[in-house]
């Protein structure tokens, strides 16, 4: 019954993604391909902050380095956006092993605040070395003609993270996680390798900021160390994450494009609201649904308990 | 570099330290009783500097004088805070108050995006220098310096005199027991995060007098006040003048060496050090 409705289901949904940018007006691809954005950032936050336990809050330095990366790459190399971007992913997950090995042996609070102090010393960087970044004045790419090749180049980066989030959330893999998330000296004690697991876990989800993050850069043309290190990127990860339910495949997906949307529909012209609202929003989920909206549906028998999403 | 110089960045440092060992002991105190980390301590601070920028724009007060009005305004502001939000995520995980106070310091931030803008406020009321044995001084530090030491000497006999103050420590070192002793522990709570935010006011008044400060950079402090309780030693109400110490100097002698951003990524490395080589600070024991 499940694999009957599901897989369909989602074939349709993509096939209506894929033909929508050729009917929908310029607006409506670019506001799409934003929300794409946010849901990738939220599913791979939740791999390390869902997943694993380690809640972070400055996951925008990934996403930055990744942006600044392609940028380079672009004009000074003259490398394709696609190539770039790639590289710019790849360059975060590398930056994410050395820092995970370092800073995932923090707990709880601890972790949070040292990645909301590694995102502002990110940005003090790009800020600072001018010779590399032109600091605040910015770089300037060359204009992205083809908004409909990045929306796929978007949309196939948060098909292959939620394909991913699903993949380890039903793999052995995944299980380990959720140990070290429940109880990490236990899990220790039964004989997992704490620090590969975290480590790897935490590369994952630095991987993908890092690659919407290039194509962020490509698509706008522009960007400075504030536009790509702003908070707001890692305070939409964690309130998107949490709304919809953290540690569940969809939670995030649901969490991302409900957001976007009302953030589009109601705030999005008056940014101190936008992030005023998150705020409400996030003292709501922690003190009355903590398990997002994906743990009412369940409790409500509306999605059955053997469905791992 | 001259020998003058150095002296004087150092001093610089040391009576900025003073103002931030007041805000960061208040941070000290609520993790103590509550295991919570204010995450919106930094924004209660702007709080408090805007109060006294508000008072300074429209009435001309002298921020000394503002202090009785930024304390007691702020101590209702923690008292609110813990009376319906805190309370509630007390003993549960600290990834979930730190997640609430994160809600809470984003509103506070935005709310005063909204209202003051983004400029950069000061109060340049007490101008001038102090010639101190050859070292210049500005006034305002030496003021605001003076001014955090009493109100913490105070802080620190209404720990440890008063009835309130032991019931206060009693509950830090084990709320059961206190509440087994008969201490009413919610209103010792309620009362922590009151004097907490009340110290962050007093702190943030006294910075506003120092530093130009714009309602987004509450973080920043919030940072700075963390790392100096984790170099200070967790819990411990002296260690947060130690780590003040070390975190003012840093600033100091970073601003000027390689320039004022700087500061900022020098105390976080400073912070990342100790959380992973001494996470008990210097004063803690080791965990």
């Amino acid at each position: 019954m499940t694999k009957i409705v599901i897989w369909p289901g989602l074939a349709v949904v993509l096939i209506i993604l894929a033909v929508l940018p050729f009917f929908l007006p310029n607006y409506r691809t670019a506001f799409l391909l934003i929300t794409f954005m946010y849901v990738t950032l939220a599913s791979s936050w939740n791999i390390i902050a869902g997943y694993t336990g380690y809640v972070s809050f400055g996951h925008a330095a990934f996403f930055g380095l990744g942006a600044y990366t392609a940028a380079l790459l672009i004009t000074r190399l003259g490398t394709h956006w696609l190539l770039a971007s790639l590289v710019g992913g790849v360059v975060a997950a590398l930056v994410a092993v050395p820092l995970g090995y370092i800073l995932l042996r923090l707990r709880g609070p601890y972790f949070a605040i040292s990645m909301l102090g590694l995102a502002a010393a990110f940005e003090v960087v790009a800020n600072s070395w001018v010779s590399l970044t032109r600091g605040g004045a910015g770089l300037n790419l060359p204009p992205a003609l083809n908004l409909v090749q990045v929306y796929f180049a978007m949309g196939i980066a948060m098909v292959v993270v939620i394909g991913l989030s699903y993949r380890i959330i039903t793999s052995r893999y995944g299980l380990r996680l959720f140990a070290i998330r429940d109880d990490e000296q236990a899990a220790e004690v039964l004989g997992i390798n704490t620090t590969l697991h975290k480590v790897s876990a935490f590369t994952i989800s630095a991987f993908f900021p890092g690659v919407v993050g290039g194509f962020y850069a490509w698509n706008l043309a522009y960007i400075d160390p504030t536009s790509v290190f702003r908070p707001i990127l890692s305070i939409g990860m964690v309130i998107m994450t949490m709304f919809g339910g953290i540690g569940t495949v969809a939670g995030p997906v649901i969490g991302g494009v409900l957001l976007t949307v009302v953030a589009e529909g109601l705030w999005a012209r008056l940014p101190e609201f936008h992030r005023a609202a998150y705020g409400v929003l996030i003292v709501i989920v922690v003190l009355f649904m903590p398990g997002g909206i994906m743990t009412l549906v369940r409790t409500r028998g509306w999605v059955p308990r053997s469905w791992r999403v | 570099m001259d020998y003058q110089t150095l002296l004087q960045l150092a001093v610089g440092g040391l009576l900025l330290g003073a103002v931030y060992a007041l805000a960061a002991a208040g941070l000290n105190l609520i993790f103590g009783v509550m295991r919570v980390v204010n995450f919106a301590h930094g924004d209660l601070m702007i709080l408090g500097a805007y109060t006294a920028f508000w008072l300074y724009d429209r009435g001309g007060v002298n921020p000394l004088l503002s202090l009785t009005i930024s304390i007691p305004l702020l101590f209702v502001v923690g008292w609110i805070l813990q009376r319906f939000l805190v309370y509630r995520v007390v003993g549960q995980p600290p990834l979930m108050s730190l997640i609430l106070l994160w809600g809470v310091s984003l509103v506070i931030i935005n709310a005063g995006l909204f209202f003051w803008t983004s400029n950069v406020r000061s109060v340049p009321y007490f101008s001038g220098g102090i010639d101190l044995a050859g070292i210049q001084i500005s006034r305002s530090r030496g003021i605001a310096f003076v001014t955090a030491l009493v109100l913490s000497i105070g802080v620190w006999l209404f720990l440890q005199r008063s009835r309130w103050g032991k019931a206060i420590r009693a509950t830090a070192q084990s709320a059961e027991m206190a509440l087994v002793c008969g201490i009413n522990v919610n209103r010792v709570r309620l009362l922590t995060f009151g004097l907490a935010a009340a110290m962050a006011g007093a702190a943030g008044n006294l910075l506003i007098t120092i530093l130009a400060l714009s309602p987004g950079v509450g973080p920043s402090f919030l940072l700075k006040a963390f790392a100096i309780i984790v170099i200070g030693g967790l819990g411990s109400f002296s260690g947060a003048f130690i780590g003040a110490l070390v975190v003012g100097l840093l600033e100091s002698f970073s601003a000027f060496f390689i320039n004022a951003q700087a500061a900022d990524a020098v105390i976080y490395f400073a912070l990342i050090l100790f959380l992973l080589v001494r996470p008990g600070g210097i004063l803690g024991q080791r965990e």
